[in-house]
């Protein structure tokens, strides 16, 4: 793909345990992603989601593979892919004792906004989210609610042109898990490139232009929701999902049986 | 690295922590006014307990006081603090003194062969439970009143048979202390301020050396933080330089603290008590103190961070941490041998060495070269710190703080082990 944002090759990660030996946690997968679009990373609980975007933003380093942001590798910039990342997950919680504000002027200013250009960045961030009444309360006062939007403007206080969502909507509310597709779909129509990861279905069906399904490390399938539909004959995502990863369980190349893509290829 | 997002950082590291009551209380409040006030306290307490201890009666038994010597039996009756109880036999008196119903036995009796040659001489047991406090005071104060008496007793016998008292004496001991109110002012100063300046810069950095590193990972904020686009180094720095910083901030006000109080607390009680203290510093010892305090700080930092970045709450943090708290108390021992001076062998032991420093700076003693080896040292063993810290960051299991283990299960199957195969795929440079 020519104007992919974020381009993965051949991406592993390996851990070595002492009673399991080495374990491969990310197994040579590959994927593009546009501006302008949401890619989802559909997979269950321990299937590679959140260790691929952990190398995606480099808190994590590959054991194999090549993976670039916005042009800059994981390995040899990783300062410039994080200047051109926003990171949300539900373990990157907030500074408790900074007010929503601080927290705000903390992460623009630390991840390279304009100096001068950061007072009215956060104005306008406070506006959009609607958090001016408790802006300058901490943190650690703040109803769960609160702080989720405060946590969604602190990913984007400098303006990053990627964003990775890494299962956000993880233990909250149905009021605040919509709240949250809303602002994700907001932020494509600004033509964000956004990286989102779960394993709720019904949430992928809704929010993802194209879908990468992982399992054990690996990406089963990639393609927009019709692709998947016209290459398995399910109608439902769940039902796509489960055909998937009983195909890898029936022992053939999981990838060749289903029309994955290769390695360097987008799947499209 | 870059300095700009190290001061960022190092901006809300104190930003954060000087909202934080643990460390609030731990860096600020407690160097400032704790130990003035424990110090005030203390002492007191123990002037008090003087007070009443002075006030309160002993129980005396006497048995055969001599009648020839009414002045030494009205001196004993009239006593505030001497009690005399009824004659009893000497055996029920110890029996009494063991069940701590009686303080003290005086038996008088007539002196061995060579003191029969003066007339009315007498000899004077005491019986006393010396595991007693109370008995051990009554006994003190029964031989005080006969030495006192005995002495004015000769005196006047020597008199009346044309002795002068010096003849008598042949010979008497004074003393007399030579040392100014200054001196006398540093010695105390010097006996305090080391072990105050070390044990506060080390208890300053502990609460924020786990904070930053433990903390940060329990509040789930380790991972917000590494997704910043500082530098790794810059975001360790910038915690490095925040815990020194408290860990200085906590020396220097509690040395500050100290220092006043004792010149508006102790010096006043202590000339009450009939002690004379100055309390004034050599002019160099200022900066020697704040260079000594900037090095222990950097040392305790980076030692404390190390340990506390293999803990994943802040309670192991706690747990891993405070033997280096009592590990820099065991150096200051040799601080508090009074006679002693920085030496090469002392100049080459972290933390006595600067406590030594400190404590001849405050005695007006500065032995530069020595002064000289002592930082070096300091900032050798700060070095080593940072060298160990870089390694181990270098471990990314460590960096996210999955690696489930101490220091010492660390350095035993990473740092030492030779077998390539096991950390392969968990050392990922990093730093």
């Amino acid at each position: 793909m020519e104007n992919a944002m974020v381009r993965v090759e051949g991406l592993q990660k390996s851990f070595w345990d002492e009673s399991r030996g080495e374990i491969r946690a990310v197994d040579g997968i590959d994927f593009d992603c546009r501006p302008g679009e949401i890619f989802g990373l559909l997979g269950a609980n321990g299937a590679g989601k959140t260790t691929t975007l952990r190398m995606l933003a480099t808190i994590l380093k590959p054991t194999g593979g090549r993976a670039s942001l916005n042009g800059h590798d994981v390995l040899a910039e990783p300062e410039a892919v994080r200047r051109s990342l926003g990171f949300f997950s539900a373990s990157t919680a907030l500074y408790p004792r900074l007010t929503g504000r601080e927290t705000l002027e903390f992460f623009a200013r630390i991840n390279q906004y304009p100096p001068d250009r950061v007072a009215e960045r956060v104005d306008s961030l406070i506006d959009r989210f609607g958090i001016a009444e408790y802006a300058n309360a901490r943190v650690e006062k703040l109803s769960s609610g609160m702080k989720q939007k405060i946590s969604i403007a602190r990913t984007i206080a400098h303006d990053p042109p990627i964003l990775i969502f890494d299962e956000p909507t993880v233990g909250l509310d149905v009021m605040a898990a919509i709240e949250m597709q809303r602002v994700v779909g907001e932020l494509r129509d600004e033509g964000k490139t956004i990286i989102f990861s779960t394993h709720i279905m019904s949430e992928a069906e809704k929010l993802c232009d194209r879908i990468g399904i992982i399992h054990r490390g690996r990406i089963l399938a990639l393609g927009t929701l019709d692709e998947h539909r016209q290459a398995t004959g399910q109608h439902y995502l769940e039902d796509i999902f489960v055909h998937y990863v009983a195909a890898t369980g029936a022992g053939g190349g999981a990838a060749a049986a289903i029309g994955a893509p290769g390695p360097g290829e987008s799947g499209q | 690295m870059n300095w700009q997002d190290v001061w960022t950082l190092y901006r809300r590291e104190l930003r954060s922590a000087f909202r934080e009551r643990t460390i609030v209380v731990n860096s600020i409040l407690m160097p400032v006014f704790l130990y003035p006030v424990m110090m005030w306290v203390m002492f007191t307490g123990l002037m008090f307990v003087s007070g009443l201890t002075d006030r309160a009666h002993s129980r005396v038994v006497l048995l055969d006081a001599p009648r020839n010597h009414p002045v030494l039996m009205d001196t004993l009756e009239n006593r505030e603090n001497v009690e005399l109880r009824d004659q009893i036999s000497a055996d029920s008196a110890v029996s009494l003194i063991r069940i701590g119903e009686l303080d003290a036995l005086v038996e008088f009796a007539p002196p061995g062969a060579e003191g029969d040659k003066l007339a009315d001489n007498f000899q004077v047991a005491i019986s006393y439970d010396r595991a007693v406090a109370r008995s051990r005071r009554a006994s003190d104060r029964i031989e005080a009143i006969v030495d006192n008496y005995r002495e004015e007793w000769v005196d006047s016998e020597a008199a009346e048979l044309g002795i002068a008292g010096a003849e008598r004496e042949q010979f008497r001991i004074v003393q007399e202390n030579v040392s100014s109110d200054e001196q006398m002012g540093a010695l105390l100063l010097g006996m305090m301020i080391p072990l105050f300046l070390v044990l506060m810069v080390a208890l300053g950095c502990f609460i924020p050396a786990i904070d930053s590193t433990a903390g940060e990972r329990e509040r789930s904020t380790w991972e917000t933080l590494m997704t910043v686009s500082a530098s790794r180094l810059s975001v360790v720095t910038a915690k490095y330089l925040y815990v020194a910083t408290v860990g200085i901030m906590a020396g220097v006000l509690n040395v500050t603290a100290v220092f006043l109080s004792l010149g508006a607390i102790m010096a006043p009680l202590l000339a009450e008590a009939g002690d004379q203290f100055q309390f004034t510093l050599p002019f160099l010892a200022l900066p020697v103190m704040i260079v000594a305090a900037i090095s222990l700080a950097l040392f305790f930092a980076a030692a404390m961070m190390i340990l506390a970045s293999f803990a994943r709450s802040f309670k192991d943090g706690q747990a891993m941490v405070t033997p280096v708290y009592w590990l820099a108390l065991l150096p200051i021992v040799l601080g508090q041998q009074t006679d002693q001076t920085l030496t090469p062998m002392i100049a080459a032991i972290p933390v006595a060495n600067a406590a030594m420093m400190i404590r001849d700076a405050i005695n007006g003693v500065f032995l530069w070269p020595l002064m000289a080896e002592t930082l070096v040292v300091l900032l050798v063993m700060v070095a080593l710190c940072l060298m160990l810290a870089r390694m181990v960051l270098q471990f990314e299991d460590l960096l996210m703080g999955s690696f489930d283990g101490s220091f010492w299960r660390f350095a035993k199957e990473r740092l030492l082990n030779r077998n390539g195969k096991k950390t392969a795929g968990a050392k990922q440079g990093v730093v």
